[in-house]
């Protein structure tokens, strides 16, 4: 176990448990990391010996995402071999044979909440922060959650998705993100009980974790999953203008809602190119398995990359992560401005003669719950 | 609740299914097991979304976007089996629970948006996503589908084209809000196909100017009406017209029958048809009208109209025309069966399809693994032409919408013809094809949960309602002879619905066939095209003797039905494939090509072995009758290969498809059976969230 390693790794007997470890950035992951990871999930996924699998991470997040800042500066090819590398980890973990539990300590963003949710067993806690903010950064939704958000509730994944609205531990188990709710208190000790266990069957593992569990965290008085009705009726609209309108016909019909208000912010705030991209690409996501999803934000991706059609994920970038000054210039500027024709070039394969789709690995022993776990 | 629970259900699912240390000491006995079709069968060597652009277009957004609009919504019954999430009504409930779920999913739709403009917004664009909306959400459920059709393609059709600016300005905007919920009283007890004959009689009062509306015998009651049973609030009558005594013949007109509570209106009675073999989330039923007054306004009135003092006046003074121009509604209803029968047939292949790439049968040699379904040659036989012909037969709808939505005057008898042609031949097939593929599933076939069985009882009325099969094809027969007898007398060549062939010289047909000829869009024209000729010659021949004979012209259609019956089919079939090949056409060289050109020689080739006026009238000789025969055999190993993509392409989501199309196995596993307990379980446990939902 070497000391500066990104990924740490812990023996116990059958089980192993996988940290990240780079905790003065909330756990982003790096080139190195998705390299190391998949190679430890490839390894642990063959090796006999193994019979259970534990992520977690070092320090106050569980994963931030991708280090998206490094990208940006980065050529687009560069890019796209840590996209094909991340979602490669993101199709292995969903599909994995092995019974494997995230601890979802803190912070879950982007990526980082993919890693997680793509497994069997998501254990969220009180200070459990989830969201997947891309559109706010000129991005999309993707590391397979286009499939993972539009199987929530309702519409509840089209709000997530477009808006970046934050949830906690309660709320992701009242959406089904989570499988289980431990209290932050007694995350340590259902580790130990894990290890201890040196079982990988799931049914063992679940009543495990049921023992350690909080059966009703009560979600907070302000939380979304209260607005459901509303964001069933505005976020089912065709198009993100309908979208907009809707909640602005709710905010109309109600005094001084600040969540309305916010919702209609925050799509306001985020770049136009984003938002159609990122609908489309949920809805598309219904209809599809998660390996289909993930080739096809693979291509969302590398296009954005290419930067040929929009440039609005390096200025979020700019804006964000770099200059901060909060104030990115999107372009185009306005929903109207984004025809389906842009929004189309997405969804095609990339024009380039190196580039090819994504290729995963054939998995011979897809279970059925493999396939679907929300 | 029903979604927090049925979360909590499919996590239990999860959990139960898998792994269980007891069944691995079992494991060195050899089990079935399921193996995903698209793990073992060659990739696809086309671009699957390309072949589903040709067959869907335009629509294509919109149609993904109404199956998000269903999948999201526990109104349409989500369940798990065997990992994943499948949804369609439940069939096992009463018949007035299926209607009332049938209208709680329009009112969830009406309040997403789903039907906003679809009667209010005018031009080819509109009409032709009104015709995606009516299709697609069929796809989920027939009575959806059939419902939505009532009300707005036959109560909104008729508003839009038989009514005028007054009835269009009251009448369009409540019906997109339901406000007004519409049915159409045409067919009666004693007349259906024969609309011309219906015994309702309007007469009218000028001294209080309205119409009094009567059913003067049982014979009269109004039947099978959509939406009367239960739901609709007003009703398109077809009565006789009288007038001081003098029968203008049918028209029709609009009547409330139901206030604004549910209640019937006086002098309206209703009845209920009753329990069918399929739709019964539709309230068909009977009315009878007791001398209901209705405003004189309320005549739809866009080709004749009666004036306050009750005088009769009409722009159109043929009866047979003014006749044709009431039915108009009539004909997007054939334009949306022929369509929708398409997506129906699409349901059930995709189903065997996929069952038949996963299930096994018997093994060749002893200790050897049973063999897939769909590698015996006389399972492609069974299932690979009708994939063949539904691509056909799909890119033929898609030609009839586009018809139907650019139609103009001189254009409007050909849709007619090609509508009736299409609907007839789509929903024949689509029957068929639903049959095979019931078989084809075996015993699974069977169960209502995999569709396939079920379906056939849910769409057997497609071959009836707009008009009986039969009667198409005979009316196709007569408009074909009227099409080339006008052109005599005229003596000028002929010219539309595609019978300029007839201008030209009979195609020869080669003596001895070859594989590689029969292969050919030449061949495969000039024989269709030969068969179309000849039965339209010998039609007329037909016809013209028995009328020199002195025969009336309604007796000789009576008695050369058989003929009518083949010429209707060949001109069908020669339609088809002329929209295939236009459809090639448009596709550049390559894979997707290749492809496309082998399901045409499919579809030719199959209509060849199939129909038997090619050996009856001998434009096949028997030796090439048996060339087509073996030539049917390779098709199928060649299209074979394709067959997974080829289902793929046709766009339906898996949760509208059936357990048996996935994983089986697990679909039926003693675990999935033990969920049903657990989940009375988490009843309790989720009961918290389900107070803040």
């Amino acid at each position: 176990m070497a000391p500066t390693s990104q990924v740490l790794t812990k023996h116990s007997s059958n089980v192993r448990t996988i940290i990240l470890n780079r905790p003065q950035q909330l756990n982003a992951l790096t080139l190195e990391m998705v390299s190391q990871l998949l190679e430890l999930l490839n390894a642990y996924e063959e090796d006999p010996s193994v019979k259970l699998v534990i992520m977690k991470g070092e320090g106050r997040a569980f994963c931030a995402g991708g280090d998206v800042a490094a990208l940006a500066n980065g050529s687009w090819k560069q890019g796209a071999v840590f996209f094909s590398r991340a979602y490669t980890i993101d199709y292995l973990v969903a599909t994995y044979a092995k019974t494997q539990v995230s601890l979802i300590r803190g912070i879950a963003m982007g990526g980082g909440a993919a890693l997680a949710i793509h497994g069997r067993f998501r254990v969220v806690t009180d200070n459990t922060l989830f969201a997947m903010p891309e559109t706010a950064l000129g991005s999309f939704p993707d590391v397979g959650s286009s499939y993972y958000l539009s199987r929530l509730p309702g519409f509840f994944g089209e709000y997530v998705g477009l808006t970046g609205a934050r949830l906690d531990g309660a709320e992701m188990l009242a959406c089904g993100l989570a499988t289980h709710f431990v209290p932050l208190e007694k995350l340590s000790l259902l580790e130990d009980a894990l290890c201890k266990a040196n079982t990988g069957d799931p049914e063992i593992i679940n009543n495990i974790i049921h023992d350690f569990s909080n059966k009703n965290p009560k979600l907070k008085e302000k939380s979304h999953y209260f607005r459901l009705k509303t964001i069933n009726s505005c976020f089912s609209r065709r198009t993100v203008e309908e979208i907009i309108s809707a909640l602005e016909e709710e905010e109309a019909d109600r005094n001084m809602d600040d969540w309305i208000s916010w919702t209609i912010q925050a799509l306001k705030k985020a770049s136009p190119t984003s938002l159609k991209i990122s609908l489309r690409s949920i809805r598309a996501g219904r209809l599809q398995g998660v390996r289909q999803c993930l080739i096809r934000e693979y291509r969302i991706f590398c296009t954005i990359l290419q930067g040929k059609v929009c440039k609005d994920f390096f200025e979020g970038c700019r804006a964000l992560l770099l200059d901060k000054d909060k104030n990115p210039k999107w372009e185009p500027s306005k929903l109207e401005l984004v025809s389906k024709q842009m929004v189309d070039s997405y969804f095609a394969p990339l024009d380039d003669e190196d580039w090819e789709d994504l290729k995963l690995p054939v998995r011979p022993n897809l279970t059925s719950y493999a396939i679907s776990k929300l | 609740m029903d979604r927090v629970n049925f979360r909590a259900k499919v996590l239990t699912g999860h959990l139960k299914n898998h792994h269980n240390s007891t069944i691995d000491l079992l494991h060195t006995a050899q089990c079935v097991n399921y193996s995903p079709p698209e793990l073992c069968e060659p990739p696809s060597a086309f671009n699957t979304k390309a072949l589903r652009k040709l067959l869907d277009g335009e629509s294509m957004d919109e149609i993904d976007y109404i199956f998000n609009l269903m999948i999201q919504s526990d109104l349409f019954c989500p369940r798990e089996r065997g990992g994943k999430v499948f949804i369609s009504p439940d069939f096992n409930k009463s018949m007035e629970h299926q209607r009332e779920m049938t209208m709680k999913r329009i009112n969830y739709l009406r309040e997403q948006g789903a039907f906003d403009g679809w009667l209010t917004r005018k031009g080819p664009d509109a009409e032709r996503s009104g015709f995606t909306r009516g299709i697609t959400f069929g796809v989920y459920d027939h009575s959806l589908g059939i419902k939505l059709g009532v009300h707005f393609f036959l109560w909104g059709g008729a508003i839009q084209f038989m009514g005028t600016k007054r009835h269009q300005d009251k009448w369009l905007k409540p019906t997109e809000t339901y406000e007004v919920i519409g049915c159409f009283a045409m067919t009666e007890l004693g007349h259906g196909s024969n609309v011309r004959g219906i015994e309702t009689i309007t007469r009218y009062d000028a001294s209080t100017q309205e119409f009094i509306i009567t059913t003067p015998c049982e014979s009269a009651q109004k039947y099978w009406i959509g939406g009367a049973a239960n739901h609709a609030t007003h009703a398109v009558v077809f009565s006789q017209l009288k007038i001081n005594g003098v029968n203008q013949g049918v028209h029709a007109f609009i009547a409330q029958i139901r206030d604004a509570n549910g209640n019937i209106c006086p002098n309206v009675r209703i009845a209920d048809c009753g329990h069918k073999i399929g739709l019964n989330g539709v309230d068909n039923g009977r009315i009878w009208f007791d001398n209901l007054r209705i405003p004189r306004e309320n005549l739809l009135n866009s080709v004749a109209d009666v004036s306050p003092d009750g005088q009769y006046s009409s722009a159109i003074k043929d009866p047979d025309q003014r006749f044709a121009a009431f039915l108009a509604p009539l004909l997007s209803g054939r334009v949306t069966i022929a369509a929708g029968s398409m997506n129906i047939t699409k349901i059930g292949l995709a189903i065997a399809v996929r069952y038949s790439l996963s299930r096994r049968a018997f093994s060749i040699r002893p200790n050897e693994p049973e063999v897939l379904l769909l590698d015996y040659p006389s399972h492609q036989r069974r299932l690979l032409p009708l994939v063949a012909k539904t691509y056909a037969l799909s890119f033929a709808s898609e030609y009839l919408k586009n018809i139907y939505v650019n139609r103009t005057r001189q254009s409007i008898k050909t849709v007619h013809v090609v509508s009736s042609a299409l609907k007839a031949t789509s929903t024949w097939h689509g029957m068929r094809t639903l049959q095979e593929c019931r078989e084809a599933c075996g015993g699974q076939g069977l169960k209502t949960e995999n569709h396939v069985g079920h379906l056939k009882s849910e769409f057997d009325v497609q071959l009836t309602f707009e008009g009986d099969n039969y009667v198409l094809m005979q009316q196709i027969s007569k408009a074909l002879l009227k099409e080339i007898l006008a052109a005599k007398r005229r003596n000028k060549p002929v010219k539309g619905l595609g019978l300029e062939h007839l201008n030209k010289p009979a195609p020869i047909i080669p003596s001895h066939l070859t594989s590689s000829a029969l292969r050919t869009a030449q061949f495969q024209t000039d024989i269709f095209c030969l068969r179309e000729r000849d039965l339209l010659h010998r039609f007329e021949t037909e016809v013209s003797q028995r009328e020199a004979r002195g025969e009336s012209m309604e007796h000789i259609f009576t008695v050369t039905y058989q003929i009518a019956e083949d010429l209707g089919r060949a001109f069908s079939d020669r339609l088809v494939l002329q929209t295939f090949l236009d459809v090639e056409a448009t596709v550049p060289a390559g894979s997707l090509k290749d492809v496309l050109g082998l399901l045409r020689s499919m579809y030719t080739t199959i209509v060849m072995e199939e129909d038997a006026s090619f050996l009856r009238y001998g434009y096949l000789s028997t030796d090439n009758a048996a060339v087509v025969r073996k030539e049917v055999l390779k098709l199928c190993s060649e299209v074979r290969p394709h067959a997974l993509a080829l289902v793929t392409s046709f766009g339906i989501p898996d949760a509208l498809l059936g357990p048996i199309a996935f994983n089986w196995i697990d679909a039926n596993a003693w675990s999935s059976v033990k969920d049903n307990d657990t989940i009375k379980d988490n009843d309790t446990v989720f009961s918290f969230f389900s107070n803040m939902l």
